[in-house]
């Protein structure tokens, strides 16, 4: 019974890093995955900030979810998601205040989310409150995953540089710290990862 | 799930729900603020320190020298000096962008062309209007009097060149923030100068 429960944990975050990975896979919240992507640290910033509500979230609404009127659901969801955001933008805004100039209004975009509510509605109002931290946990990764990876070739091609720091003389594509670099990047990435995806399911059959 | 009718019960739960969150959520928020908020504040006063410092990086003291107020807004304005001359003047200003009102801190010489220019805070649109924080955009106020403090669609040297697809935002450094700013200082200042002018020169 204890060897089932680690490896189903095990298996949670597996399916939000890669089977159901937020961006990659769903594509949802395309949207911060473009416009914060251009600096590594930015996205890694945010990124953070998505796993630490997507966490709270899944945690507070596990927690309430006998005591919620199914007919009230929804709203008393996005109340949950707006006041860990509210959290979350404050706590940046006093502790990381040179990102958060830049990224502020994304922080406070988290609240409309469609992952998010889409795991606090399909996910933690159904289950405990330790699959849905390890399911929160998973889905957070995996979005943290995906803006890392992003923003990690965008600053390198577009800037030379990677977390501020000059890596490269040269900037070889200019183009990808441009909004349109987003979308290539963000497509070039998602195809990537769809066709391993592919070719691993191929091997294992 | 199924449409029923909402029985008494149910009323009385849903109300519940949603007074014990509000008052949780209110709860948690105002933790968190009273928290943060000093350290905001205090964050904000020390950029502020290190943009005046940065804006006239000639003088090694800015004294206050008043408020005043733009878009019913406060705001402050600085002498800058140098030992006891004074080499400029700093003023803090606001302009009406596209969604938001920019924070600008101007810095001008003694004949009121601007030195320098700094963005403080704005909400414009990511990727358009928060070019204005560009220093390709900033650098364009260097060495600008109040005549050529005008937006231009064109290249240009002479006066300030438009931002693409953030023509609002540009005109609101430049032709509100900005100018306002130095013409308020123009206007104060010149009184004054000509007062200390004569008690000093004679």
């Amino acid at each position: 019974m204890e060897q089932k429960s680690t490896t189903n944990y095990i298996e949670l975050l597996k399916n939000g890093i890669f089977k159901e990975n937020t961006i990659f896979k769903l594509a949802l919240s395309l949207c911060p995955s473009i416009a914060v992507t251009n600096n590594l640290r930015n996205g890694v910033l945010m990124g953070t900030a998505v796993l630490f509500v997507q966490v709270m979230v899944n945690v507070t609404i596990s927690l309430m979810r006998k005591l919620i009127h199914p007919r009230i659901r929804l709203p008393i969801f996005m109340l949950v998601i707006s006041g860990w955001v509210t959290v979350t933008d404050m706590t940046m805004a006093a502790f990381a205040r040179e990102a958060y100039k830049q990224m502020g209004l994304y922080i406070q975009l988290i609240v409309a989310f469609a992952s998010i509510l889409a795991r606090a509605e399909m996910f933690a109002s159904k289950n405990k409150v330790v699959p849905s931290m390890f399911d929160g946990i998973g889905m957070g990764l995996g979005f943290l995953f995906a803006l890392s990876v992003i923003s990690f070739f965008r600053e390198l091609l577009g800037k030379g540089s990677l977390w501020g720091l000059p890596i490269i003389e040269a900037k070889p594509l200019l183009i990808m710290i441009l909004p349109a670099g987003g979308f290539f990047a963000v497509g070039i990435l998602m195809g990537f990862f769809n066709w391993m995806g592919i070719r691993n399911e191929k091997k294992s059959q | 799930m199924t449409v029923k009718e909402m029985t008494t019960k149910d009323m009385i739960k849903i109300t519940l729900n949603l007074v014990v969150i509000y008052l949780l959520g209110g709860l948690i928020l105002a933790v968190v603020y009273a928290r943060t908020s000093p350290i905001m504040y205090r964050n904000a006063v020390l950029e502020k320190e290190a943009a005046l410092k940065k804006l006239m990086p000639d003088a090694d003291k800015s004294e206050k020298l008043g408020d005043w107020s733009v878009h019913e807004k406060h705001a402050e304005y600085f002498v800058a000096k140098k030992g006891d001359t004074i080499i400029g003047y700093i003023i803090q200003s606001f302009g009406k962008g596209y969604s938001s009102y920019i924070n600008t801190l101007i810095a001008v010489d003694k004949d009121f062309k601007v030195q320098r220019i700094s963005i403080l805070g704005h909400a414009e649109t990511p990727g358009l209007g928060d070019e204005i924080d560009t220093s390709s955009f900033k650098n364009q106020f260097n060495g600008k009097d109040l005549e050529h403090l005008q937006v231009v669609k064109t290249e240009t040297t002479e006066n300030i060149q438009a931002i693409s697809g953030a023509t609002i935002s540009s005109r609101a450094v430049t032709e509100d923030a900005v100018r306002s700013g130095v013409e308020f200082l123009m206007k104060t200042m010149r009184g004054k100068e000509t007062i200390h002018g004569t008690e000093k020169h004679d």
